[in-house]
């Protein structure tokens, strides 16, 4: 990332920058919220935790080169999916868990194959925002 | 969620409000500025397992790397050790992969200026892999195979560089990561030039120094206003290089890099030598020699000095040149510049003895280092 000498003005650019990260995180956040709880079955305390932890690592993964905070969204939805991959098989593993049908399935399937699922709701999203 | 679930892949949250970037900056500077060898396990840790406090620090390397590439591979190469401790995380999901990645490309970048070719391959390697694990690696991975390009220069293997390149700046252009863009057109043009293809080049510089739709740099602008000149006084148009040589200064201050402003010297000198104006000429000589001398750049004194001698025996200032050349020697040698035995070396040291210049042997000599270093 690069920081210009300028600190007026970067310090007034960064704040646009995270502003824009809060809106296009809260943006999506409900569809993260439906794949934890609906897909990954996490309780909803678990998953509101979750969600904060995505939101600090979103954060910094937006400064990252190569992508603009709005192109990185799918990308925020394959670390959910990543996530809560991991999260629910470590609980299954270690017994915490009992696992149903649903949960296997989902559990079986690669994370980036269920975020690109995901995104296509974002695509319709998108949709809707500029026809609007 | 359970504490339990944060055992093993769940690492604590970052509660604490994140520090600015700004803020992060100043105490990346701070911790960069003690010594390696007083920093306590304590600092360390309290510095490098805050994932935001590692982004700025990484952010000072990066910064510095043009200006003291030594200091940063060392820095880089302990941040890659201490990432690399096992079970050691930073940060969340991916962030693990992408700091060693960092480390990882830094000290390639930097192993690069030094000129440790092999290790700058290893180092990029250790990236590459590290960068392959994260969530989207592609803008990473184009900035090693960047690194990997201008290490192929370096190499002077051209024909490599320039099937490669353009593909490269593409994927750039399409990430819209505008500074990678352009260094990589840089390279493009630097390319054409050493192969000779002086109109393609200049075409290249142009469009480098206009900057169209995409920012360029102040320093980058700099440089490509240097070559332009270069490529120009090269084809006879020495006025028209002095013009971008004088636009190029402004740029280069302002990026603070007094390497490129070394290099500006000499080649301004080179100029107007080549314009006749030989007292000034010599005057821009000495004024290079001075500023490589204060950054250290020992090779690069040694050679100019020879450049210098030549264009002082041309004046008929036989004296001056012999000192010069005598000063050149000692780094010649040390720095095995040459090949042993190589007869001009032996024949200009013969003359710095009986005080009698020798320009075919310095001619010799000069063009070897011309072409090799």
């Amino acid at each position: 990332m690069e920081i210009s000498d300028d600190l007026g003005v970067s310090l007034s650019h960064e704040d646009d920058f995270e502003r824009e990260i809060e809106i296009v995180f809260r943006e999506t956040l409900g569809l993260i919220h439906i794949a934890l709880v609906s897909h990954y079955q996490l309780k909803e305390q678990e998953a509101t935790e979750l969600e904060k932890d995505l939101f600090v690592w979103f954060r910094r993964f937006c400064y990252r080169p190569g992508a603009s905070i709005r192109e990185n969204r799918p990308f925020l939805l394959v670390a959910c999916c990543q996530f809560a991959r991991e999260y629910q098989k470590y609980l299954v593993g270690t017994g915490v868990l009992s696992s149903d049908e649903k949960l296997k399935l989902i559990l079986d399937r690669e994370p980036v194959d269920v975020a690109h699922d995901f995104s296509r709701s974002l695509q319709l999203f998108d949709f809707r925002r500029s026809d609007a | 969620m359970p504490n339990q679930g944060r055992v093993l892949a769940f690492p604590a949250r970052h509660i604490a409000k994140p520090l600015s970037r700004a803020e992060a900056l100043a105490r990346a500077e701070a911790y960069l500025a003690i010594p390696a060898e007083k920093r306590t396990t304590l600092s360390e840790s309290t510095h490098l397992e805050d994932a935001e406090m590692l982004s700025s620090i990484f952010a000072v390397l990066r910064d510095r790397l043009n200006v003291v590439p030594a200091e940063v591979f060392a820095e880089a190469k302990s941040l890659y050790d201490w990432l690399s401790v096992p079970r050691r995380a930073v940060g969340f999901f991916d962030e693990s992969d992408y700091f060693r990645g960092e480390s990882a490309l830094l000290a390639g970048g930097a192993a690069r200026l030094l000129g440790s070719r092999e290790e700058t391959e290893r180092w990029l390697d250790r990236a590459d892999a590290c960068f392959r694990h994260t969530i989207n690696p592609a803008p990473m991975l184009a900035r090693v195979a960047y690194t990997r390009l201008a290490l192929k220069f370096d190499m002077r293997r051209y024909e490599e560089v320039a099937e490669l390149v353009p593909s490269l700046h593409l994927t750039f252009g399409k990430l819209a990561m505008a500074e990678d863009y352009w260094k990589c057109r840089f390279l493009e043009a630097m390319t054409l030039k050493d192969m000779g293809n002086l109109d393609g080049a200049v075409g290249a510089f142009e469009e480098i120094a206009c900057g169209a739709q995409l920012p360029v740099d102040d320093a980058l602008k700099g440089l490509a206003l240097i070559n332009l000149g270069n490529v120009r006084s090269g084809q006879g148009n020495h006025e028209l290089a002095l013009m971008a040589y004088s636009e190029a200064l402004p740029f280069l201050k302002s990026a603070n890099r007094p390497l490129s402003l070394a290099d500006l010297k000499a080649m301004v000198a080179e100029t107007l030598a080549l314009l006749g104006k030989v007292d000034q000429a010599i005057q821009a000589y000495r004024e290079a020699v001075a500023d490589y001398v204060l950054l250290g750049s020992t090779t690069r004194v040694a050679y100019l000095r020879l450049v210098l001698a030549e264009v002082l025996v041309g004046a008929g200032r036989h004296r001056e040149a012999e000192w010069e050349v005598a000063a050149a020697l000692p780094t010649i040698d040390a720095e095995k510049m040459v090949p042993e035995g190589f007869a001009a070396v032996a024949l200009l040291r013969e003359s710095v003895r009986q005080r009698k210049a020798n320009p075919q042997a310095l001619s010799e000599l000069r063009q070897y280092l011309q072409t090799t270093n």
